[in-house]
Order: structure tokens, then sequence, then C-alpha cells
């Protein structure tokens, strides 16, 4: 059972006096609604209950199902009431039926009553105005004869026509689609009986009519002299400067009315209505369509989202991304709280005062408070514990606290999202990483790290260097990835080459001018196992041939030409390296371990680069470390500091991942490099 | 009225209602409505069609469903209403809707039972049923204390309208009178103010279009396709079907006998004295004719037309329907019983002689639709389309409704196009009645009705300027 105290112990409420009283007062008012039986409801019913009757009576004892009729006397007396309704003013008096109005005194009878009954309904009339709500007449822009003569005149529309516009535009109450349908001027006609108000007699109008058929005018002929005479009154009666918001919005409105437009409207709006069946059903088709596309474009963005993430592009942060809607949960909440928190403390620290009272009002008791220039024990400890058991900067559960970034790397602690029990170490952790899904992969990566001169046996295993270490068993992964992808590539290359080099070939077989290389690569694309790492490794330089011997006159041919073959600046090197491991390799006879081998020369030269890496970040901490000391003297300098750190190793992880983005950006890297 | 407990009044602005016992009449070409407003199916609901007796000493009119359809010799079956839709003979119209409205509402006069048509049963012969409108003129004038709304047709004549509220106020009397169209209430009555009315009664088929409760004249189209020419089709197939089926009225069989299907009648037949009118035959035929519409025809509500691809042989395939005529001849009628009303909406599939031409395309329901919505202002289109309200009695044809919604999205693919229906055949078949019923007893309509004094001011042309 919930209660009180677990609820604020969810939110992290404090215990205080109040929630004690609380408690007590509510567990007396569970005992004593527990003890009253409810009233009128069988016991097995109430026991169905449980222990919390619901908040609101759901039977009331005096109630019976159905009220009794009440025996109140003789029946109600009805009359049929004349009356007249406010609304009229012929005085048309109608008959509706009501009760009979003389309160008769309770005990009397028949006759009486009936006596009593034409005495009253006889003169009394009654005025009804129960309807008048309903009596709505518009209103309507009135002018002058002069006004109309100063501002109103129009080539199109006589005096009379007018007048007669504005009569149906009231007797319609504005509903345009029924003016245009009624309108219906008979110049002349009209004219002497629009001053009576009688319009139209039809037979009447088309026999007496000796004028021209009258213009057709659409609805946008009338609303466009309706709107346009309600402006001009509209200006004349308020300057134009001294109307307010509503009036003006009005007044550009109906200044505003464009005829043209409207007609061009309504014209596609019919034309939209008017489409037959093949085109609504090829609209469909098209709409079905649009969001068959839409949703393979999200897809494909999904798509291409993982994998820039796969190659280690900067994650956006999606903290400020997401708004408010990540603190849905209670953990997210407690985070943003305790964020806060800090704020608020180092805000309070920093204006010198630590005296004021909170601006968050929650107690901050059971938030394990520390001053900032001193770790208490048992914390670190418990904090370096966390930190030996799993490497992993994500938010911890239940935060005690958050130090800034540069602190916690200081101290050493570092936060879990979950630990498993027990103890653990950081160099079976480095143990794990080492192991691939394939026996072969495995190989490949222990290879790696061997030509990096990483040991077997990482010495201190830190959570830092655990971390280091992560990192660089990732791209030695994202490496290999690539590589695979740049020999399948280049493979390819390879083919569509010879297979040019054959037709080039065949011609140029001719000339006798063909060299001994020519003669390689056309055999080895007759016999590929024969010598394919001549033509892998190197397929634009010709003397690559020489290869297992490692001579000088390949890495100069290289140089020249860096651009072409992205392993080029450190040539040297690797095939140094190569030549050592050659004969493990060239004595398998197997395609696909040769394979490996290519893969593997590539993976020297990338890896190179990356080995200053852990180095770098060594460097790196350490002086964190100094700086870090530093900034705990002169808090005010150190944002700077941190960024700037952050900055350049924001910039060379960037550069790492242009290096593993693929072949080309590898060299251009490389290139970088060998420019340093 | 189904208030709980009775001495209670209902709460005043429960329905704005507030009823003056006002009298609602709806005269069809078919039958005539009338009825107290505020009730839900009108009291009395009379044939429009009359008898006319002529003898020596001048003619007598017998209205009622009893008088018209007794054999009697000389008995002429006639009806008022004009082939326009609009009534043509005034006097007789008058004294038939004040037959519909004192029959079975007000009372011709309270001091003879005998004949104000209350008493029928007690009555021993036909002749006596029927009220003696000649005593009727001598009385009191029969509406003195009912105001009274009347339905009209959506196209009828500025004349027209002024004749209504003449007879209204000099003839009968009525304190307040009102004229609303039954587009108007027939939307009403399926609880619409705005809505395309599609009307197909017995006479003329109507669309109206219904903007905010006022009808937008332009769009009113109206045609003869209708319950009548249905009538008239099923005849031109009786006479053109090989062998000819024979149509015999109720009134000649004496006895019958059952025979197979297809085979002569065998029957006897009553003799008369003298051969009851050919228009009184005409008018019992048309009632087998009814009992045959309302039990075998049917329209094609599948895909398209009926003369479309497959369709007339999908309708081969469907189980026919068995009718018998009132002297026992019967047959099952297969893919025959689609083409009567098929002509409602294809007029090229109108069966024809020399006599009765092909109707034209324009007339059928479809195009009509189209006709009125083409009127009507292009910003109100899809608003009209989204409330098609279908009400008359021919719509209750089997699978009309099927048909009219797949004709109607045919022509507006691209709109809503809904279709109301009231379910109920009394609904249906007398939604004007009802809408008026509802409009005339609400409290907020005291103030529209004309009122005597102002007619007498104004002339029978205030009816112009107040209903509209
Ligand atoms: N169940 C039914 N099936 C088919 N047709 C029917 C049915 N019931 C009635 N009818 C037909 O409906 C017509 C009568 O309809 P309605 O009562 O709406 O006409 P009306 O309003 O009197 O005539 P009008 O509108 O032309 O003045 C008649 O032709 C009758 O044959
Ligand atoms: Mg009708």
């Amino acid at each position: 059972m919930a209660t009180g105290r677990d609820v604020r112990d969810m939110l992290g409420l404090p215990m205080g006096a109040g929630a004690g009283e609380q408690a007590k007062a509510a567990k007396k008012s569970k005992t004593t609604g527990g003890v009253k039986r409810m009233q009128g409801v069988a016991r097995e019913v109430a026991a169905l209950y449980g222990e919390r009757p619901p908040p609101v009576a759901v039977y009331e004892e005096e109630k019976t199902y159905r009220a009794k009729r009440q025996n109140t006397g003789p029946a109600k007396k009805w009359v049929q009431q004349d009356f007249v309704n406010q609304a009229r003013n012929d005085g048309l008096v109608l008959k509706h039926w009501r009760r009979k109005h003389a309160p008769a005194p309770p005990v009397q009878d028949g006759e009486d009553t009936a006596m009593e009954e034409t005495d009253i309904t006889g003169p009394y009339i009654e005025n009804c105005g129960d309807f008048n709500k309903y009596n709505i007449s518009v209103d309507l822009p009135t002018f002058s004869d002069e006004e109309y003569e100063a501002h109103l005149r129009s080539n199109d529309w006589s005096r009379e026509e007018t007048d007669y516009l504005f009569e149906v535009v009231r007797d319609y109450s504005y509903r345009w689609a029924v003016v245009w349908d009624r309108y219906d001027y008979q110049p002349g006609n009209n004219s002497a009986l629009s001053q009576e108000g009688v319009d139209g007699d039809d037979g009447n109008a088309l026999a007496a009519m000796p004028f021209a058929p009258p213009k057709q005018r659409s609805v946008e002929d009338l609303k466009a002299r309706f709107y346009d005479i309600s402006a001009k009154l509209m200006k004349l009666r308020i300057p134009e400067m001294q109307m307010d918001a509503d009036q003006y919005s009005t007044y550009e409105i109906l200044s505003k009315f464009d005829p043209l437009l409207e007609r061009n409207r309504k014209a596609l709006a019919s034309a939209l209505m008017n489409r037959s069946m093949d085109e609504v059903k090829e609209e469909e088709f098209l709409l079905t369509e649009l969001q068959r596309i839409n949703m393979a474009a999200n897809r494909l963005d999904a798509e291409r989202e993982e994998l820039r993430a796969r190659l280690d592009a900067p994650a956006p942060n999606t903290q400020i991304a997401a708004g408010l809607q990540s603190f849905t949960s209670s953990q997210a909440l407690q985070t943003l709280f305790s964020q806060l928190f800090q704020q608020d403390r180092s805000k309070k620290r920093a204006s010198g005062g630590g005296s004021g009272p909170s601006r968050l009002s929650l107690n901050t008791n059971d938030l394990a408070q520390t001053p900032a220039s001193t770790v208490p024990g048992p914390i670190s400890a418990v904090n370096r514990r966390q930190s030996m058991a799993l490497p992993q900067s994500a938010a911890a559960q239940t935060p005690v606290r958050t130090l800034p970034p540069q602190q916690e790397r200081r101290y050493n602690v570092s936060t879990h999202d979950r630990l498993t029990s027990g103890v653990s170490f950081g160099a079976d952790r480095l143990v794990k990483m080492r192991q691939a899904k394939s026996n072969v992969q495995t190989q490949k990566i222990a290879a790696a790290l061997h030509e990096l001169g990483v040991p077997d046996l990482i010495p201190i295993p830190t959570s830092r260097v655990g971390e280091a270490f992560e990192s660089l068993i990732g791209k030695v992964g994202k490496l290999l990835d690539v590589r695979k992808v740049r020999e399948k590539e280049e493979g390819e290359i390879r083919v569509l080459e010879a297979m040019k080099e054959a037709k080039g070939g065949s011609s140029t077989s001719s000339n006798n001018n063909a060299t001994a290389t020519d003669d390689k690569r056309s055999t080895s694309i007759s016999a590929p196992p024969a010598d394919r790492r001549s033509s892998t490794a190197a397929p634009a330089s010709t003397p690559k041939t020489t290869t297992n011997n490692g001579t000088t006159t390949s890495t100069s041919k290289r140089n020249e030409i860096p651009d072409s073959n992205p392993a080029s600046p450190l040539d040297n090197e690797s095939s140094t390296r190569r030549t050592s491991r050659d004969p493990t390799t060239t004595t398998n006879p197997d395609e696909d371990d040769d394979q490996d081998d290519d893969q593997d020369d590539e993976e020297d030269d990338v890896v190179d680069i990356d080995t200053s890496h852990p180095r770098d970040n060594e460097e790196d901490g350490d002086d964190e470390d100094a700086e870090g000391e530093e900034e705990s003297r002169q808090p005010s300098e150190a944002p700077a500091h941190v960024s700037t750190q952050q900055q350049q190793q924001q910039g060379r992880k960037r550069s790492a991942s242009e290096f593993s983005a693929g072949s080309a950006s590898v060299g251009s890297g490389v290139s970088k490099r060998a420019r340093k | 009225m189904n208030i709980p407990n009775s001495s209670t009044a209902p709460a005043a602005g429960e329905y704005a209602g507030d009823e003056v016992s006002a009298i609602v009449l709806d005269p069809g070409y078919w039958t005539t409505r009338a009825g107290f407003a505020g009730e839900d199916v009108p009291k009395s609901v009379c044939p429009s069609f009359y008898g006319q007796l002529d003898s020596d000493s001048g003619s007598q009119q017998l209205f009622g469903e009893n008088a018209i359809h007794n054999p009697l010799g000389n008995l002429q079956v006639k009806n008022p209403w004009g082939s326009d839709g609009i009534v043509q003979d005034w006097e007789t119209a008058t004294k038939l809707w004040e037959y519909a409205i004192t029959s079975r509402l007000t009372g011709a006069k309270p001091g003879d039972p005998t004949k104000n048509g209350l008493n029928d049963g007690t009555n021993t012969n036909g002749d006596a049923m029927d009220v003696d409108m000649d005593a009727v003129e001598n009385q009191e004038k029969p509406l003195e204390d009912s105001p009274l709304l009347v339905t009209e047709p959506g196209w009828n004549t500025a004349k027209a309208r002024e004749k209504y509220i003449e007879i209204a106020m000099e003839e009968w009397g009525a304190p307040a009178f009102y004229l609303q169209k039954t587009g108007v209430l027939a939307a009403f009555a399926s609880g619409k103010a705005s809505g395309i009315v599609i009307d197909v009664g017995a006479s003329h088929t109507s669309i109206t279009p219904v903007l905010d409760g006022m009808v937008l004249r332009k769009g009113v189209q109206k045609s003869t396709l209708a319950g009548n020419f249905v009538s008239e089709q099923i005849r031109l197939i009786f006479k053109q079907s090989q062998p000819e089926i024979p149509l015999t009225p109720h009134y000649m069989v004496k006895s019958k006998t059952a025979v197979d299907a297809g085979a002569s009648a065998q029957a006897t037949y009553k003799t008369f004295a003298t051969q009851p009118t050919d228009s009184f035959r005409r008018h019992e035929e048309e009632r087998v004719l009814t009992e045959f519409k309302e039990s075998v025809v049917e329209v094609w509500g599948g895909n398209g037309r009926l003369s479309n691809g497959a369709n007339e042989d999908i309708a081969k395939q469907m189980p026919g329907r068995p009718f018998e005529m009132p002297d026992g001849w019967n047959q099952v009628f297969g893919v025959e019983r689609f083409r009567p009303a098929e002509a409602l909406f294809d007029a090229n599939a109108a069966v024809h002689d020399a006599d009765h031409p092909k109707p034209k395309d324009d007339q059928t329901i479809p195009r009509l639709v189209q006709q009125a919505v083409q009127h009507v202002d292009a910003d109100q289109r899809p608003l009209l389309l989204s409330n098609i309200v279908v009400t008359g009695g021919s719509t209750l044809l089997y699978k009309f409704n099927d048909r009219l919604s797949n004709e109607i999205n045919n022509i507006y693919p691209s709109t809503r196009n809904k279709l109301f229906a009231p379910g109920s055949v009394v609904e249906r078949k007398y939604a004007a009645w009802i809408g008026g019923s509802i409009l005339a007893s609400l409290g907020s309509f005291h103030q529209l009705w004309i009122s005597k004094k102002e007619y007498e001011e104004h002339g029978p042309s205030i009816v112009e300027k107040r209903c509209r």
C-alpha cells in the first residue's frame, strides 16, 4: 500500500514534522473510514468495496427508486391562454396552453373552480416575450442622399439598384448565396415600389417592363458594390486614423475585396468539384505515391543517420533538442532538478552569500550536500568503486550530486547507469575488448594492436585507460571495415581496368613495346591466385612486383604520386614491417589469407596515425588534471580552458572520423599528417 | 406526449416549443396531409383524387377514400392538380383540403355528428359518409381559431401563392397563415437547415437546394419522372409483354381461383348496371400498380446503369419476385422488374411507344441534381451535397437510395456526398408535413405568421413579401 511517505520518498521530499502529522491524520481518517459502516448497503456489497469506500455516497437512504406520486390535491387546471407576441406589432392574438393562473385555495369543490376559470380567462391576455431573443434584425450601413451624391456614385449602379441591393441584403441577413439567388432587380418598376418595400410581383414586373433586361450580376459584383459602399461609409463616419484595431481590420477587409480574385477562386473551386472520376482516382493515386516516396525518404534519412552515427560523427545534443519532452520520466525530472539545484547553488556562491533561502523550495537535506572544495571520504570511495566497475559516463540513476566535468575527471569520479553486482577488473574488460566474434577478426585486431605497440597486458587499467582502449578498439574495428570495403572496390577497379587493359593489350601487343610488367598483369588476370598482390596493392604503379623484396624503387615511385595511393607517405615503415612478416603470408597459398594480408597493409597505414591518440589523450588528461587544480582556485577562468581543450579534442576526433569516412578522406587525412 | 408525470409542464426552453394548435396542411398530387402542429404524424391523410357525380340536378363532388373507390356508374375520378405541379382547379382543391381538415381535425359543425365524418362507422350507406359541402358553407368558417401553415411546391407561381392565402383567410377564416415550401420543410424534418431535398412524389420529382432554411430558387428543378411515370412504364411493359399481362382492378373481381404462374386467370367478374367510367377504372388500376411498385419493382442498385456491361446479365441471375393480380393471374418477375424505374435515372432505358415517347435525358434525377447544384453558389455546393435529404413516396422503391447514391457519387466523386433518407415509411412519405409540424409548433415562429389584420391591410401580395 502506498502511503504518503512513499509518495514523498518518490518525489524526493523531506520527511518533515508536517509529513508526520499528515501521516497521522491520514491514519486516523483511514481508521474512522474503515470503521464507519455504509448505510443502506448490504454488508456483502460493502465488502466488495474493500478497505476504501467510494468518496461519493452512491446511495441515499431516504430516496426510493421512484418518486411516489404525491397527491397534491385535485388535478392541475390548464387553460388555453390568449397571448400576444411582443415581437409582433399587429396584435395577433393566439392561444396556447398554460397552467391556470389563479392560485386556487386547496380545498374547493369543482363547481367553484369552473366558475373562476371563466372569470379569469375572459379579459386577461398574456404578453409573451419568451421568444423575443429570436427576433433579430441585421445592422446595415445607411447613407443619406447627399452622401450618396458626394461619395457613392457609380457608373455601373443606379441609385435605385443600390437601394434595392441594400434592401435584399437586409432581407436575407447577409446570406450572399441567397441574396444572389433572389436578386432580381427590375429597373423602373422597382424604383416606384421600393419605397413601399414591395419587391417583385414577378408576373407584373415582367409585363410592365419597358426597359432592356437588367444586368446579370454575379455574387462578386453584388459583394463588391456593397463592400465598397460600406467601406466608404465607414471611412466617412470614422476617419481612418481613429479606427480601433477591430474597426480597422473590418475596414481593410471591406476595402480590399477583389471580385476578380473571388471569381477565380470560385472557378477553381467548382473545377475541383467537377473533376471526373478518373481525375479523382489519379489524384488519390498520386497522393499515395507521394506518401510512399516520403516514407522511403524518411527511411533513407534514418539509414543515413545510422551510418553517420556508426562513423562516429559528433552527436547532436539531444538533451537540448528534445527540450521539455525529455523530462517526462521521473528520473529525468530528478536530473533536471539536480541540475537546477546545482546552478542555483553555484549562483549563490558566486554572489557570495550562502545564507539566503534556496531558490528551489525543496529541502536539500536529502541531497548529499558537500562543499565543493572537500570531497568526503565515503562518497569518493563509493565512486571509486563504481568507476572500477563500469567505465561509463552516462548519468547515474540517482545522482547524489553532479560534478562539473573537469572536477569529475580530477577526482576520478564516474557515474553509471547500471552497476553489476560484485567486483570486476578493468584488465578483464580490456581483455574482453580484444575479442571479436570471429577468430580471424580477433587475430587481425591483435595484429593491429601489436603493430601499434600496445602490450598484451596493460599495466594499470584505470577507467580512463579503459575508455581510451575502447575507443581505440572501436577505431580498429572501423578501420577493418573500411579496409574491407576498399578491398572490394579496388578489386572491382582492378577487374575493370584489367578488362580495359586486355582490350588495349591486344592492340598494343602488336607494338612489341609491352613491358615485363604488362605481361605480368595480363597473366595475373588470367591466373588470379598466382600474383594477386602486385595488382591489388598498387594498381597504378608498375614496379610493384618487387614488393616482396621491399626495394626502394617502389617507395620513391609512390612518393611521386601520393594521392594515388593512400599508403604512400608511410610506406617506409609499413613496407619494412611487411617484409618482416611476409614469409608467413607468402607461404600460405590460400587466396583469402592473401587478401587479408592486403588488408593488413592498409590497416597499418591508418592505425599508425591513430596510435598517437591514446598517448595524446593521456597527455591531455594530465594537462586537465593540472588545470583542474588551477581551476579550483580560479573558477571563473575554468570554462574557457575547458572549452578550448574540448575543441581540440573534438578537432582530433573529427579528423579521425575523416580518416575512417572512406579511402579518399583517409588519403587526405594522411597527407595532412604528412605535412605535419 | 410522453411526460413521465403528466402534471408537470415541460421546461419552457427545452425545445423552444410553444404550440398554438396550428394546423398544417400538406397537399400533394397523391394524398393530402393535414394535422395539428406538434404531432408527429398527420392525423388526416386523404386522397387528392375526388369523385364527381354528374346528374340532372347538377354535379356533386365526393371526397375521401371511401367515396372514390365506390364503383358507381357515372362516377368520374379527377384530380385538382395540373400537369405542371400547380393546383389547377382551385375551387375543388379548396373543398378537398377543407374536407381533409374538417373530417378529422376540427369537425365541420358541432351540431351534426352524422355528417362531420368522425362517425363514419355509424352510417349505413356510402353516400352519406361524405360531407355535404353545401351545408358546411352556411356554417361559420371552419378554421376560425387555428392558424394555418400550408406547404407549396418550390416552383409555385406568385399568383398561386396569393390564392392560397385568399383561401385561408377568406374562405376558412384562419386567424394567421403561413406558406412554406415542401423542400424546406422536408429538410427541417431531417433536422437540417441546409441541404438538397430530393422529393420523388407522384406527379413530380423535385430537387430543392435549401440554404439556412431558404430555398435557392434558381436551383429548384422538377420533372415528371416520378411515381405516375413509373406506373405508366409498368402499364407499357404489361402491354408490350408477350402475352400481354392483364391488369384487372379489384372492384371487377367477384371471386378468383388459384392458377399456375403465367396461366390466364380463372375468375368470376362482377357485373355492373352501368359500367364505371374510364377514369374510375384507371384510378383503380393505379392502386394495383402501386401495390406492384411496392412489392415487385426494383431499382438497379449495382454499379452503373442497368444497361452497362454485364449488369443486365447479373440482374437476370437474381431470384425473381412473384406477383398476383386481383383476378388470380400470377407470375414471377425476373429482370423485367428492374425496367420500370430505370428510366428515372437513364432516359434511354425508358419503355416507350407512339403515345409515350422517351423522356429527355435532362429530366432524369441525376441530371436534375447536377442542374440544381450548378445553380448554387460554388462555395455552398459541398455543404449541400453533404446533406442530401430524400423524401417522397416513390423513393420507397426498393434499392432507390443505393442507386441514387451511386449516381451522385459518380457525378461528384470528389465531394463528401451523404444521403439522408428517413427509415420509416411515414417519415419518408410525409416529411414535408412533419417539417411543417415542427416549424409551426415553435415559439419563435409566432412572429412569422401573417395575421388576418396584416392580410387585410396589405392584401394577398403580402405572402410574397413574408413567405420567402
Ligand atoms: N412503397 C412504395 N414503393 C413505391 N412507390 C410507392 C410506395 N408507396 C407509395 N408509392 C408511390 O409514391 C407516390 C406518392 O408519393 P407522395 O405521397 O410523396 O406523393 P405526393 O406528395 O402526394 O405527390 P406530389 O409530390 O407529386 O404532389 C405514388 O405514386 C405511389 O404510387
Ligand atoms: Mg410531395
